[in-house]
């Protein structure tokens, strides 16, 4: 057991380049205010890091760090992910932060950091790099909800975040170690041989440990009944910021969950299966249900997540490859859906706060409610969206799991949600305006709605383009 | 011999000794009350307060610095009793580790941290 070898740091370079632009920006924050540095930095160094996962990939598994992260093809694709979701939040930023009075270099140092966070946790394969990258990602969303200090909302949602995120980590915490007390390791592949091996019972300790990492993550990514976080959290928060933990933040805690259900557990099928089932009907039914009576825009849009991480979730049922590799689509294809909505919120700026905002939108900015048209029906899963594949895909693993009522539900909730997102069409396209028009939109804002919109679109037109990259674990 | 009797063998000394320096001060020592040397010893602050004073919100941001190094130093510490055993590998991270701290250092000074006014 030696230190790191060069060979070992080569294959984080995604996440090293992120780290050394988070640096960079630390010492030159004060020096570059008023000027778009910080934004093109990070914007180039998500870039980067995206062009590194694919580089250091060499089509074969490769552990570094004594075993404690791997680099496959599951790692290389929540990279790509989050260093889009990264590039795409920044670019968003541009405009909410001149209007607030946001720290720049610090905000997006911590972007920065949670992102390195959310691909150490995509790659981890050993308990302890799990929960470190975990906690990179929680810590820094912590300070991003409460960024806005003069805001007294923004403070209350870090507390409340604060307070619900350190109880989930020491779950996870206490989970982790039953399971290494009952295992003697931390290595998922480890844990994974010895509950498969003989002489194994299935221990009422060893099902707490699991249920209590399963807690642990569920809160992550805010599947009921550990969702309380969420509509706070995003309410308060700045709207990119919600974007941010909407789309990266639970991509990273899906890239985490199928990890941990399919490598560490995968021989603990029924009970993790039951498990997951529970979180996935409770998570669509209240996140669809309680977004009926929603009239802020960010509220409306976190119980939506919510809901989708149900559906999300659904793709992991029966631990086998194709489901994890339909949750990994599933969670790709959210985070464009997810961030082009939120993108349409902030050009709109103070009127697209709230659901009203949208009355007669589309006599004023046709082409701004012609994609939020498009994002609201990807939500829906409408066909010719990429949000239609995605659903597809769980749901058809759920019925070959052999969960029949599960897929009922989910198309119930699914029908549910669409009066969720065709209320906010209706305000639209059959309202007279109220309002102003919206002042002019920024052109970072117009490329990352672009961009979210093309994937929308491809992912719907073209449905076979990204599947040959979701492999599982 | 377990290899916790070491410690429960430093447990008694540790017992005995306290123990003896409070028997020999209190049956040997002379004694001169006064209202201050009758109260609890509390490194100057007083045992008893109600929680009603001002602290300055600026003792906050000294004892995050504080952090900063005293983690530096956990780390620290081990390092240079392996030293020899890691080699110039071992040097270089430590390196690494501790530029990175300074940037962290750098930070908080730019940003008027330690000016306290």
């Amino acid at each position: 057991m030696n230190g790191a070898t060069l060979a070992d740091l080569v294959l984080l370079t995604p996440e090293l380049i992120l780290v050394s632009a988070a640096l960079v920006l630390m010492l030159m924050g004060r020096r570059t205010r008023g000027t778009p540095f910080a934004v093109v930095l990070t914007v180039l160094a998500a870039l980067g890091s995206v062009f590194a996962a694919c580089w250091v990939q060499s089509g074969e598994t490769e552990t570094a760090f004594s075993g404690m992260v791997a680099i496959d093809g599951y790692s290389q694709f929540f990279k790509v992910l989050v260093g889009a979701a990264l590039a795409l939040s920044a670019l968003l930023s541009v405009r909410s932060i001149d209007g607030e009075r946001v720290p720049r270099a610090e905000y997006h140092t911590l972007l920065l950091l949670a992102s390195t966070g959310m691909m150490l946790t995509a790659s981890a394969v050993d308990m302890v790099a799990f929960y470190l990258g975990l906690e990179l990602i929680t810590l820094c969303s912590y300070i991003l909800v409460g960024i806005t200090v003069d805001r007294p909302a923004s403070n209350e949602a870090a507390i409340k975040y604060f307070l619900l995120g350190s109880f989930a980590s020491a779950l996870l915490l206490f989970g982790i170690s039953i399971t290494y007390g009952l295992t003697g390791t931390t290595e998922f592949a480890g844990i994974s041989a010895v509950l498969s091996g003989p002489g194994t019972s299935n221990g009422p300790l060893q099902l707490v440990g699991m249920g209590l990492i399963a807690a642990g993550l569920a809160f992550k990514i805010g599947a009921v009944p550990f969702h309380a976080w969420a509509p706070d959290a995003y309410q308060g928060a700045t709207a990119p910021v919600a974007a941010f933990l909407a789309s990266g933040s639970k991509a990273a805690g899906l890239a985490a969950l199928g990890r941990v259900c399919l490598d560490a557990f995968g021989a603990e099928t029924p009970a993790l299966s039951a498990t997951l089932v529970g979180l996935a009907a409770l998570s669509m039914t209240v996140g669809s249900i309680i977004a009926l009576s929603q009239t802020d825009m960010k509220r409306l849009l976190a119980y939506s997540s919510i809901a989708h991480v149900g559906y999300a979730v659904m793709g992991l049922i029966g631990g086998t490859p194709e489901g994890a590799s339909a949750t990994m689509m599933y969670a790709f294809f959210y985070v464009f859906m997810t961030l082009g909505t939120f993108g349409v919120v902030i050009a709109l700026g103070e009127r697209g706060r709230s659901v009203n905002g949208y009355q007669g939108l589309a006599a004023q900015r046709p082409g701004v409610a012609a994609l939020m048209l498009l994002f609201l029906l990807a939500l829906t899963g409408i066909p010719i969206t990429a949000g239609f594949v995605a659903k597809f895909a769980v749901i058809s693993n759920a019925v070959r799991a052999g969960h029949i009522a599960l897929a009922v539900l989910a198309v119930v909730c699914s029908v549910v949600s669409a009066f969720v997102y065709m209320r906010i069409a209706v305000h639209m396209y059959m309202k007279e305006p109220e309002q102003p028009a919206p002042s002019r939109i920024p052109i970072a804002v117009c490329a990352a709605i672009a961009v979210a919109a093309l994937v929308t679109l491809i992912g719907g037109v073209l449905p076979g383009t990204l599947t040959p990259w979701a492999i599982a674990p | 011999m377990n290899e916790y009797t070491g410690i429960a063998v430093s447990f008694i000394l540790a017992g005995l000794i306290t123990a003896g320096m409070v028997v020999l001060a209190s049956t040997l020592g002379k004694k001169n009350p006064t209202k201050e040397k009758l109260e609890p010893f509390e490194c100057g602050n007083l045992p008893i307060a109600l929680p009603t004073g001002k602290v300055a919100i600026r003792f906050y941001l000294v004892a995050i610095l504080f952090i900063l190094f005293d983690v530096e130093l956990v780390f620290l510490y081990p390092w240079a009793v392996v030293f020899r055993e890691l080699g110039t590998l071992g040097l270089v991270e430590m390196f690494v580790f501790l530029g990175i701290l300074m940037v962290g250092f750098v930070y908080a000074w730019d940003n008027g941290a330690l000016d306290w006014k």
